[in-house]
């Protein structure tokens, strides 16, 4: 199913994206001065961020129709390398994506 | 007062102009970074299927890009809503150790201004601000509330047009075209700064690869488990990693 035209899920999921946005955001704002955060939590908040960011990438770039799909005519996975090397190299997001999508209209286009 | 004037008073807190306008030029140079971003998001949102209303009020409300943008292909599908939900939670994690780090400038408001500071309180936003008032042994002078609302003005208003105009574009761009590519190089440019230690590159390489070989799970529930698996070998790691330096230093001292 297509989750976007059923107005019921969109709306209620998006009341709780921008109850997420608040709990998040203003956690420690909102709680008393006396509530602090434990340093053996701070290791588990530091690294779910980035666990989560790859676990929505990894999928996006390395399957297809529900399979991993890690071959050399994979083009948004060329992309991805690309992007990340102009990443590291620059740092600029802009010039990443656009390297990312150059090269994978390129392989799209002539591969 | 006016209601606007009532409004602006209740859920800011004063500040002085000029300190303001310093806010503001302080994150002036990011605003095309911010407005590439939000380009990027809007136009994924509306390319994956969502409606236009419905990107412009996800766009209005829940202004958390990195969230917007993990969430996509879970909404596309339909995923349970919890799943959705702890997925923008996940992600949006590092905003909860932002928080506590700059919290003590906005302890004294009223909790209303402290909600509305803390959705504010965005990467860009907080990376500013505590490199900015980082030495500074007064907490919560109209000076810092001016630089943190005139850098938070800028992010906000370059995120909402940028979004806007992908979600307006987003319709036009045919599906061959890979956007979805774009939105998760966007989620990369996050990512990498963020793999700066072993732990951390540890538990990405754990969680992608978990994430790819449990594509196929039913309610995309494989998601959750490379996360909770990739996170642990992470934590495990850096603990690993403070014990040896603690038994190092030790060691130094002994000898």
């Amino acid at each position: 199913m297509n989750g976007f035209h059923d107005l019921r899920y969109m709306a209620i999921a998006t009341v709780g994206l921008t109850l997420v946005t608040f709990a998040t955001r203003s956690s420690f704002f909102m709680l008393p001065p006396s509530v602090q955060l434990p340093k053996s939590w701070e290791r588990a908040l530091r690294y779910a961020p980035v666990c989560a960011l790859t676990a929505i990438v990894a999928p996006t770039v390395f399957t297809r129709d529900h399979e991993p799909y890690i071959s050399w005519d994979n083009h948004q996975m060329w992309a991805l390398f690309a992007a990340a090397a102009v990443f590291a190299r620059w740092r600029s997001m802009t010039a990443m994506i656009v390297v990312g999508m150059a090269v994978f209209t390129a392989l799209r286009l002539l591969a | 007062m006016t209601s606007i004037t009532r409004v602006r008073a209740l859920l800011f807190a004063a500040c002085p102009r000029d300190t303001y306008q310093r806010g503001v030029a302080s994150m002036m140079p990011f605003a095309l970074a911010i407005s590439v971003w939000g380009l990027v998001t809007g136009v994924a949102m509306v390319n994956a299927g969502m409606t236009i209303p419905g990107a412009l009020i996800v766009t209005l409300f829940v202004f958390a890009g990195s969230a917007q943008l993990a969430v996509l292909p879970l909404l596309a599908v339909g995923a349970p809503l919890p799943i959705v939900w702890i997925t923008a939670l996940l992600v949006n994690l590092r905003f909860v150790i932002f928080a506590a780090a700059s919290r003590r400038y906005f302890v004294r408001l009223p909790w209303q201004q402290r909600l509305v500071a803390g959705y504010l309180n965005g990467d860009l936003g907080f990376a500013l601000f505590t490199r900015e008032f980082a030495d500074d042994t007064d907490v919560g002078t109209p000076d810092q509330y001016g630089y943190f609302y005139g850098g938070a003005t800028v992010n906000w208003v370059a995120w909402q047009l940028s979004s806007y105009l992908g979600i307006v574009l987003g319709g036009l761009a045919p599906t061959s075209w890979g956007l979805d590519l774009a939105a998760a190089l966007a989620l990369v440019a996050v990512l990498i700064p963020m793999a700066n230690k072993l732990p951390a590159v540890a538990g990405m390489v754990v969680t992608g690869v978990l994430a790819v070989l449990t594509v196929g799970m039913p309610m995309k529930l494989g998601l959750l488990v490379s996360i909770v698996a990739g996170g642990a070998v992470a934590v495990v790691a850096d603990v690993a990693r403070d014990r040896r330096a603690a038994l190092e230093a030790s060691e130094m001292a002994a000898r």
